[in-house]
């Protein structure tokens, strides 16, 4: 049985490393789109980004002011145990986000939706948000994702309905559409890592795309080739706009273009897309069934993708 | 495309003469808004509790400050959007006197139409590189916090060559962003074509 005092300080620690350490494979991506940047104000602009995320782990600080909405994937074992059961595990994770906003590593973002109240914590009516995933085991692993506002509020999250008829080209037309709509000015942060989710209902695809930007390692690739064809010419596609490092001007728009999918409907095809911020923060944990807890790399939501 | 250091408050000479494109940094006394402040003041008729005179650069933020012994420490800071409180724009530019507003993405046409008849300018940040600006700040002091909380409070910073940003809005109504579209447009028609997508293509309409 996992103790609560471990799994809650574990939940604690992921945040905190979600919210001040930047993941090394967003590192590398940045570090790719540095070399190639031939707009020197982009250039300087990725760098400083760059360095200012590097300081951020030594200052233990927010990567971002906008310590966005507090998101939790939870990856549970079939057999785990945990002490006071799933609805204590949520309690653990408020009281950490509650923590973590005290001590200054979340920003209190989280308020009324029509009053505007602020409860200074971060906790409301259904935030944090929980997802879960059940697999053979005894483990638990827990993600957290920063989903930042602007990536969230400029139309960077959004979804529509394509018919058969119009297949993959009117995914793709979708996409950059909304893309260049969102990334309009640097509303969304890009560089982005973009998530697109194809199929399902509209909040499967909504749900696949946000854990397409959230969860999936920058650089991986979908292990379906026909799925891995779309990343690939959109990251193109998008990486040709110019629209750059906060929307002024540049050559990296995407970091990545993350596609997962689910099986639709004959009637038609639902797509979303999703806009992580170029910090694309996230932290995971996983903790064994005799208490060990380990910092994760990847997420490991959608396996070694 | 030239570089400036500012010293606040600014003249009409200080922001007449930049351009977009050009870069700036900036120092002096600023005060901080969000949308819960303007609507304070604009919607709820509140007057602001303090005199914008000898501080006319807005910065649209809301900080992570937290107390240390006493005493206010900035934590984080980054320019938020502006775009969402165009709504009020137009009513600060004037109302204010703003000479500077700083904020991330861009203001609309009301706004632009207002920074012209006022000689004001929008600047918007390049990085997001909070560490690197948090040293450049120094928190003063913080007004309307109980009623607006924490991070939508109006908190006064003196501020330290903070920058670089970039004139995207200056005194004649110019847009650099709205430049910028038309480049973007560009690129994007050439992209959809290499995906195989026609200029003129049309969704089948399903709702």
């Amino acid at each position: 049985m996992i103790k609560t005092e471990i799994y809650e300080q574990a939940l604690f620690e992921t945040i905190k490393r979600g919210a001040t350490e930047i993941s090394p494979d967003v590192k590398a991506a940045f570090e790719k789109a540095i070399e190639k940047e031939t707009n020197p104000s982009a250039k300087r602009g990725l760098i400083t980004t760059l360095d200012s995320m590097e300081m951020s782990k030594k200052r233990e600080n927010p990567l971002c002011v906008d310590t966005g909405w507090p998101i939790f994937y939870f990856k549970v074992g079939n057999n785990c145990e945990i002490e006071g059961g799933f609805m204590e595990l949520e309690n653990a994770a408020r009281r950490a986000v509650a923590k973590a906003t005290e001590m200054g590593y979340l920003r209190a973002t989280m308020k009324h939706p029509i009053t505007g109240y602020d409860p200074g914590n971060n906790i409301g009516m259904n935030i944090p948000d929980f997802t879960y995933q059940f697999v053979e085991g005894d483990f638990l692993e827990l993600s957290y994702a920063a989903k930042g506002g602007g990536s969230e509020c400029f139309g960077g999250t959004r979804h529509r309905i394509v018919a058969f008829a119009d297949g993959i080209k009117g995914i793709e037309k979708f996409v950059v559409d909304s893309f260049v709509a969102s990334a309009r000015a640097g509303a969304v942060c890009p560089p982005s890592v973009l998530g697109i989710g194809i199929g399902g209902t509209a909040n499967v695809a909504a749900n696949l795309a946000k854990e397409a930007a959230c969860l999936r390692t920058v650089g991986s690739k979908h292990p379906d080739p026909m799925f891995a064809k779309i990343e690939e010419d959109l990251y193109e596609a998008l990486n040709s706009l110019g629209i750059g490092i906060l929307g002024a001007g540049g050559d990296t728009s995407v970091l990545a273009v993350n596609v997962e999918y689910a099986y639709t409907h004959i009637a038609g095809i639902a797509c979303a897309t999703s806009t992580n911020c170029m910090v694309a923060r996230r932290a995971s944990s996983r903790i064994t069934a005799d208490g060990t807890v380990t910092k994760m790399i990847s997420p490991n939501w959608f396996g070694d993708r | 495309m030239a570089e400036f250091y500012l010293n606040g408050p600014l003249t009409d000479g200080d922001v007449t003469k930049l351009k977009i494109g050009d870069t700036v940094y900036v120092s002096g006394e600023v005060f901080t808004c969000r949308s819960r402040l303007q609507k304070y003041i604009f919607d709820e008729n509140h007057t602001l509790p303090f005199s914008t005179e000898g501080r006319n650069i807005l910065i649209h933020n809301g900080p992570i400050v937290i107390k240390e012994n006493g005493k206010w420490r900035l934590v984080s800071f980054m320019p938020t959007s502006s775009i969402r409180f165009e709504k009020w724009g137009a009513k600060s530019v004037d109302e204010w006197n703003l000479k500077m507003i700083i904020g991330k993405t861009t203001m609309g046409a009301e706004t632009a139409k207002m920074m012209k008849e006022k000689k004001c300018v929008h600047v918007s940040p390049r990085s997001v590189s909070p560490n690197l600006w948090v040293d450049s700040i120094e928190v003063q002091d913080v007004y309307l916090y109980d009623e607006l909380g924490k991070i939508e409070a109006a908190w006064f910073f003196k501020i330290k060559d903070l920058g670089p940003f970039i004139v995207d809005i200056d005194c004649e109504g110019n847009n650099y962003f709205d430049n910028l579209d038309g480049k973007i447009a560009q690129s994007k028609e050439k992209a959809l074509e290499k995906l195989g997508i026609d200029k003129d293509y049309k969704f089948t309409k399903l709702y």
